[in-house]
């Protein structure tokens, strides 16, 4: 975890592009909404506000910096120029020194982004309202749902890395994974907004769990029953990604071919 | 001039052998921009089941903006993408050292270098897009509007390629600059809709600054309306003319700054 930290400030650059980067595609996406809303002629689009939207863009994009892992690129990375065969023949799992490594990472953004974001969203919130809307208990439950995303996501991005065993082109290879996860986990448009049988099954899908349920938890979408149903359907697929990470990996290791020396 | 088509269609020749080695590759690259392309129009699809228009605009014209936004950056991302590879890694090894020992310009080998396929899927979505549209949305067709169109083209080009030259020049200083250039490159997302539903700050922004607009918005307004080509047409060319010798100037004043970087 520390080796994460410290990896994470050394690279604090490439850190905050990213941040900067997304708060962008907020704005875009936020001036976008406002125009839809304009255009609408109504309050509310399909049960959301304006200030719902705003709130779920905003974080939305925060529980996707906090859920991130580069596990795909990293791992395809060592599968690519052959390092992975370093970490074979240490005595550590492998899985594990990733997870490790990566949870020191979103320890840092929770402290350095996060807390600054959920204040903000909360003032701009109040400002719009003129209530504090902020809840301790859906904020205690969006930490554990995001915890629960954060596996999925970490697993799902494990089994996406190693595709690299099978394929060579990473760099499209992550542009796909990346354009169909912003789709399916409700991250380009929530999944409220989507026709009812798409919803409900992209609902139970792993997708969702990585990003649009903690936040529908937070924003208070969701009654105190369906959160803990949405948690235990997280809990659920944290467990069977587990298990195909596992599945893919005891198959694909066993046809690694490591290309030079 | 003869020198460099002849260099550059050797280099291109090169890549071409590579793509064919690596088949399954290509169309990894080229299906993954096409996906991500879906991805963009389904969205714009959802919206505009729950309302009629946006800020004025039809779905098909939304949807022609976006379409003829993808082709300059489809273009960009085909030629040019090696200046990707300056900001994030090329200077940090050192390996920029190369481009200066051989007897060409750098900035033309650099660029030269690779040539991107996978950008085939934005510029297949686009032109698909636009093709697809053109019979729903009145377009203001004239033999000079069409030609002042096609013309605008490799104008809105030089945006992109301008903006990345700039951004990945800076790595001469800073030895990596790959985060510079994504977040200023990633501003084309304010490309993909009419500029009109922006606030007045970005919208100079996107204008003036880093102009975005001229890549999308602008040149399609135009065959959109007719209205105002010295604008939308005349200011695509001479601002992308701008950016292109401000880059150009930022990049040679790199070039003296750089100091070998690597062990």
């Amino acid at each position: 975890m520390k080796a994460g930290i410290q990896t994470l400030i050394a690279y604090r650059m490439n850190f905050f592009g990213f941040v900067i980067g997304g708060l962008i595609y907020c704005f875009v996406m936020y001036y976008l909404w406002r125009a839809v809303f304009n255009s609408s002629g109504s309050d509310t689009f399909m049960g959301f506000s304006m200030v719902d939207m705003t709130l779920y863009l905003f974080l939305s994009n925060m529980t996707n910096q906090l859920t991130f892992s580069s596990v795909c690129d990293s791992v395809g990375e060592e599968i690519k120029d052959g390092s992975i065969a370093m970490r074979l023949i240490k005595p550590v799992n492998t899985d594990m020194s990733y997870l490790f490594n990566e949870l020191g990472c979103a320890l840092l953004k929770f402290i350095i982004f996060a807390v600054p974001m959920i204040l903000g969203l909360e003032i701009y919130r109040f400002v719009m309202t003129g209530k504090v809307m902020f809840d301790i208990l859906h904020f205690l439950l969006y930490l554990v749902s995001t915890s629960l995303a954060y596996l999925v996501s970490f697993r799902v991005n494990l089994c996406f890395g190693f595709m690299a065993f099978y394929v060579k082109n990473l760099w499209g290879m992550s542009i796909l994974k990346d354009s169909i996860l912003r789709f399916l986990s409700g991250t380009l448009i929530p999944l409220a907004f989507m026709p009812d049988v798409l919803r409900t099954t992209l609902e139970y899908m792993p997708f969702s769990s990585m990003n649009y349920t903690p936040v529908m938890i937070y924003m208070g979408k969701y009654g105190m029953t369906e959160i803990i149903f949405r948690l235990g359907v997280q809990a659920v697929w944290a467990i069977l990604i587990y298990a195909l990470s596992k599945l893919i990996w005891f198959h694909a290791v066993k046809r690694l071919s490591v290309q030079g020396g | 001039m003869r020198r460099f088509f002849k260099i550059y269609r050797i280099l291109v020749a090169q890549n071409l052998k590579r793509i064919m080695e690596y088949k399954a590759d290509f169309l990894t690259g080229a299906v993954s921009f096409l996906i991500d392309q879906a991805v963009g129009i389904a969205f714009i699809f959802i919206i505009f089941s729950q309302i009629p228009h946006l800020a004025g605009f039809t779905f098909e014209q939304i949807v022609f903006i976006y379409g003829f936004s993808q082709i300059p950056k489809g273009i960009d991302h085909l030629l040019t993408d090696n200046l990707w590879c300056v900001g994030y890694f090329i200077v940090k090894k050192g390996d920029f050292d190369k481009y200066l020992t051989r007897p060409i310009n750098p900035l033309f080998h650099v660029i030269a270098e690779t040539f991107q396929v996978d950008a085939i899927g934005e510029l297949v979505v686009g032109i698909a897009l636009m093709v697809y549209v053109s019979g729903s949305v009145n377009l203001y067709i004239t033999p000079l509007s069409v030609a002042l169109f096609i013309v605008v083209i490799p104008f809105a080009t030089l945006i992109y390629t301008a903006i990345k030259i700039a951004t990945g020049a800076l790595a001469f200083w800073i030895k990596s600059s790959g985060f510079i250039i994504q977040m200023v490159y990633g501003m084309n997302e304010f490309a993909k809709y009419p500029t009109t539903i922006y606030s007045l700050f970005i919208r100079t922004f996107i204008t003036y600054i880093i102009p975005f607009a001229f890549t999308g918005y602008y040149p399609c307004i135009y065959l959109l309306t007719g209205q105002n080509p010295l604008f939308n047409i005349g200011g695509t060319v001479l601002i992308s003319v701008i950016v292109m010798l401000v880059a150009l100037l930022i990049w040679h004043k790199g070039l003296s700054a750089y100091e070998s970087a690597g062990s």
